[in-house]
């Protein structure tokens, strides 16, 4: 099968791939760099589990074929913290206690990092628009709709 | 009672683990000289299997095994083994795995399985229940009754009724002739999946002929291991299966799904681990579905409110395998009355054959479909008595002293329904309720319920506590964290009992079977309740441990020493203190000699006095713990297109003892959540062919932040529960169990609208409620 070569950097680290043409961003992350934080419940980028921050916006990284990300740079839930000391979002989710299974996690979390580094002054409109496209089944929704809005906070007040 | 940690939001002893997305889940773990597996399945719902052709598939790169079900005489079941791990002579769904293909990567199986090569005759197909129950229908299982079985099951000779359920308290017709008003209906919950975010998957590495090691996505790796020794007659020792985080379970994990596929697959590929995870639409189509019932119901009262008599049929669509799903059916039929006492109950719960997806455990284990008709028969005879629902409910509650269905006389220590109704009906009614505009009908419903887990008579839960010489303690637990929180509420029971602060509690994160104390399965919402009494034996065991060890080190006897955490004390001497962590390895003397024994101590606990239905009435102490609760909706019905805006969602349960007050409330509003679900949202849909329409997220809609209401209730009755952890009883799968059929009574409120079916279409409500413009447009 033919490949292609791509060049790309994930939480700060360069990489030189070689890949399949069918190969997505998720199984590159998964399978190849072994950052299995992202997840996949569908594989067709309808349920926001596998999301990640892509030159600063957030997308789906199972809907990413190579020449979609190829040079671009990747952030995901193993980058936004040193591991240690968590990010505000990371925190806020805790805090709010939004956390149950775990598996939807951080896509949310991935979300509204995109989100709140692009516009921290982000309406309860923008915010919820950005959660709509997620799906827990454990919560309710409630409590992540609490730990965006505390981590909103959060952020606002480390600035 | 004064607590420490019980009644306190610790932060979740999970969360830091999935907010770093550290957490391991079974699909992301790799193993040395692992391989791939993919499934060729049924496109029919029903047909013999002519020929399999695998040669192709054989050929093509990577693949190293394609295995078949052809030459295999296994069956499996942990009730009834009626399931063989691949199709053998016949599919029974779409769906069905019918070879499996194992190679070095997942696309290299993907591809050969589209090389297999298989001839169907196809045969006749049923969906729906009452089909399934009529003479003349399709016959899933010929050797039905054949099949072994634990007591307790009945199957018909020559039917698709591999189960039938049979209840009676009182004389029913008599109790008929007695009674003076009468509601009779037919109720329908269709087929729902759970759709927990994490698909299925396992792993299975077979290291000798009598020797395997398994991790899976399971609820209960347990009854993994005694179903995969049963199968293979291997020494259940020799078994290893590996829990690790499971991303959401809701039943649809319990028992076994895949594991026994991919535990026999494994079988010929001997030392290479390999690894089915599914994709979401085999979630749907491949792992198990929920609910999945016709019932008929007529109840008969008297003029003053008092309810008589009760008959009851309830026939489950239970899929292709009835061993998934025989349980459920048992278990609705000792709740077909909801939360009321009736003198006469005749109740027949039938487990059917179906050419669907088996049919399992899902969150409520048979409890929603019977509160759904329950509920709204109470909603339909208050409007009959001209009642109010609330009084009609009050009037005949199983409270303290009331004897339910199966003949259990119910305790104060059950729980306080009335303070739950209570509760909800201030919430609820705090406001007037709005007034019908030009856009919208307006409506409140209420509905109670009550449940029961469904378990073995036996079935245990253990604890093993080990201290560490710095004085923190191993609790050594193996309920599955599936997003209820019981690592964390088990964390602060420990810390309660042992007297030490959270922090110098260490719960274990992964089960394995070789290592983790015995644990039945984790369901039936009871882990707090009986890992809990695990945790409390274990700790006294532990603290006499300490005492014995003080008692031979100093000249106190046993019973004039307090136990205080970190410190042992003197009754007798106020100045005598003894540091316990010293014990924790046998006490080291200052001349040099160990004395006692190292603290290490197990626990165990199942709910005494259980027993299996009695043969003929099919009641008796069959069920071993009661919780009840309320739950109240408040809707509004547009006049334009008849969709059904929730904007307020209720809940007061009797929950014994509150020990995490933000993770009882998430579980609530979660559960909540799941039943407007299936109320307003969720249906697996079957296309003339038998094959489902809707297995993916874009068609089959579930619940997301908008549809959340704007208002939520959640209140929590404190009737400690004398068999419960500081009097704690079961609370997980109980919200979802009444909010359909309270969405539906306020549905009614607003539109003067019956619905006897869910998920409610916005379009019939609309023509039945008169809305639109005249249904003109």
């Amino acid at each position: 099968m033919a490949t292609i070569k791509v060049f790309l950097t994930v939480n700060g680290i360069k990489y030189e791939l070689d890949l399949e043409e069918k190969e997505t961003l998720l199984e590159v992350l998964r399978d190849r760099l072994h950052l299995t934080g992202t997840k996949n419940a569908c594989a067709y980028g309808a349920c926001g589990a596998c999301t990640i921050v892509m030159n600063g916006e957030a997308v789906r990284s199972c809907l990413m074929k190579p020449e979609k990300f190829n040079g671009k740079e990747i952030i995901t839930i193993e980058g936004i913290s040193n591991g240690h000391d968590l990010h505000p979002i990371q925190e806020a989710f805790i805090k709010a206690g939004a956390i149950q299974c775990g598996f939807c996690t951080p896509g949310f979390i991935m979300s509204l990092y995109a989100l709140f580094n692009n516009n921290l002054k982000a309406t309860d409109e923008e915010i919820k628009n950005v959660l709509e496209k997620h799906i827990c089944r454990c919560t309710g929704y409630e409590f992540i709709w609490d730990a965006a809005k505390l981590a909103q906070k959060m952020l606002q007040e480390k600035l | 009672m004064e607590f420490k940690h019980v009644g306190k939001s610790l932060l979740r002893t999970d969360a830091f683990e999935k907010a770093t997305g550290r957490a391991v889940y079974v699909a992301d773990i790799k193993l040395p000289g692992m391989l791939y597996a993919k499934i060729l399945r049924s496109e029919y719902a029903h047909a013999r299997i002519l020929s399999i052709d695998t040669s192709e598939a054989e050929q093509m790169p990577g693949v190293r095994k394609v295995v078949t079900g052809q030459n295999c005489d296994i069956l499996f079941g942990a009730c009834i083994k009626d399931q063989p791990p691949l199709a053998v002579d016949k599919v029974r769904h779409a769906g069905e795995g019918v070879a499996a293909v194992i190679a070095v990567t997942e696309r290299q199986a993907e591809e050969a399985t589209k090389k297999i090569k298989v001839e169907y005759e196809p045969l006749p197909f049923v969906t729906d229940p009452l089909e399934a129950f009529k003479d003349g229908a399709p016959m899933v299982h010929e050797r039905n009754h054949e099949y072994f079985r634990v007591p307790g099951f009945h199957p018909k000779e020559g039917t698709n009724i591999f189960h039938h359920y049979k209840q009676e308290k009182g004389n029913a017709e008599k109790g008929f002739e007695d009674s003076e008003v009468f509601v009779e209906e037919e109720f329908y919950y269709p087929l729902v999946s759970h759709v927990q975010m994490e698909p299925h998957g396992c792993i299975a590495c077979w290291d000798s002929h009598d020797s395997v090691r398994i991790w899976a996505s399971t609820q209960a790796p347990f009854i993994v291991r005694e179903i995969v020794g049963h199968m293979f007659h291997i020494p259940f020792a020799n078994i290893k299966v590996h829990a690790p985080y499971l991303g959401g379970g809701f039943g649809g994990k319990s028992d076994v799904s895949i594991e026994p596929m991919v535990a026999y697959i494994a079988r010929f590929v001997p030392n290479h681990p390999v690894r089915l995870v599914l994709t979401r639409k085999e979630a749907f189509t491949s792992s198990l579905l929920g609910r999945g019932m016709r019932g008929k119901i007529k109840v008969g009262a008297k003029r003053n409110g008092k309810l008589v008599a009760l008959k009851a049929s309830l026939y489950y669509s239970d899929g292709a395998f009835g061993d998934t799903g025989c349980n459920v059916v048992t278990a609705s039929g000792f709740v077909a009355t909801g939360p009321y006492e009736y003198e006469h109950c005749d109740i027949d719960c039938y487990g059917l054959y179906t050419n669907t997806p088996p049919v399992g455990a899902y969150r409520g284990y048979g409890h929603p479909e019977a509160h759904l008709m329950s509920e709204r028969v109470i909603n339909i005879l208050a409007r009959k008595l001209d009642m109010p629902q609330a009084e009609l409910m009050r009037k005949n509650f199983l409270s303290d002293g009331k004897t339910n269905a199966v003949g259990q006389v119910i305790r104060k220590g059950n729980g306080d329904i009335n303070k739950c109704l209570d509760e909800v009906e201030k919430a609820l009614f705090a406001e007037p309720k709005p007034q019908e505009d030009d856009n919208f009908f307006y409506g409140r419903g209420i509905a109670g319920f009550m449940k029961t887990p469904m378990m073995l008579p036996n079935a245990s839960s253990g604890a093993i506590i080990k201290m560490c010489e710095d004085g923190t303690f191993n609790v050594n637990v193996s309920g599955i964290e599936m997003g209820q929180g019981c690592q964390t509420t088990l964390t602060q029971i420990a810390a309660e009992a042992l007297k030490v602060p959270v922090e110098k509690i260490r719960i274990s994160k992964e089960v394995d079977t070789q290592f983790s104390p015995y644990e039945w399965q984790t369901v039936g919402s009871i882990t707090t309740m009986r890992i809990g009494n695990a945790i409390l034996q274990a700790a006294d065991r532990a603290i006499q441990k300490m005492k014995e060890s003080v008692a031979m080190i100093s000249d106190k006897p046993v019973e004039d020493l307090i136990y205080e955490g970190e410190w042992i004390r003197s009754k007798s001497n106020k100045n005598f203190t003894f540091e316990t962590k010293s014990l924790a390895l046998s006490y080291l003397s200052p001349d040099g000699h160990g004395v006692g024994e190292p603290i290490a101590t197990t626990g165990h606990y199942y709910i005494p006095g259980v027993k299996f239905p009695a043969p003929v009435t099919g009641g008796g102490d069959c069920c071993g713990s009661w919780t009840f609760g309320c739950e109240g909706a408040e809707v509004k019905v547009s006049k334009k297109t008849g969709e059904v805006t929730v904007s307020h969602l209720a809940i007061a349960i009797d929950l014994g003892r509150l020990i995490h007050p933000m993770g009882a409330r998430v579980q609530m509003v979660g559960g909540m959540m799941m039943g407007y679900g299936s109320a307003l949202m969720e249906e697996v849909l079957f296309n003339d062919k038998g094959i489902i329409k809707n297995p993916n997220y874009n068609q089959y809609k579930l619940p997301r932040l908008s549809h959340l209401p704007e208002k939520l209730t959640v209140k929590f009755v404190e009737t400690p529960d004398e068999a419960g952890p500081y009097g704690a009883r079961c609370i997980a799968e109980h919200p979802a169990i009444a909010i359909p059929p309270a969405i539906l009574n306020a549905i009614h409120d607003a539109t003067k609208v019956d619905l006897f079916e869910i998920p409610v279409k916005p379009k019939a409500l609309l023509s039945q409620s008169g809305g639109g413009h005249n249904g003109n447009d």
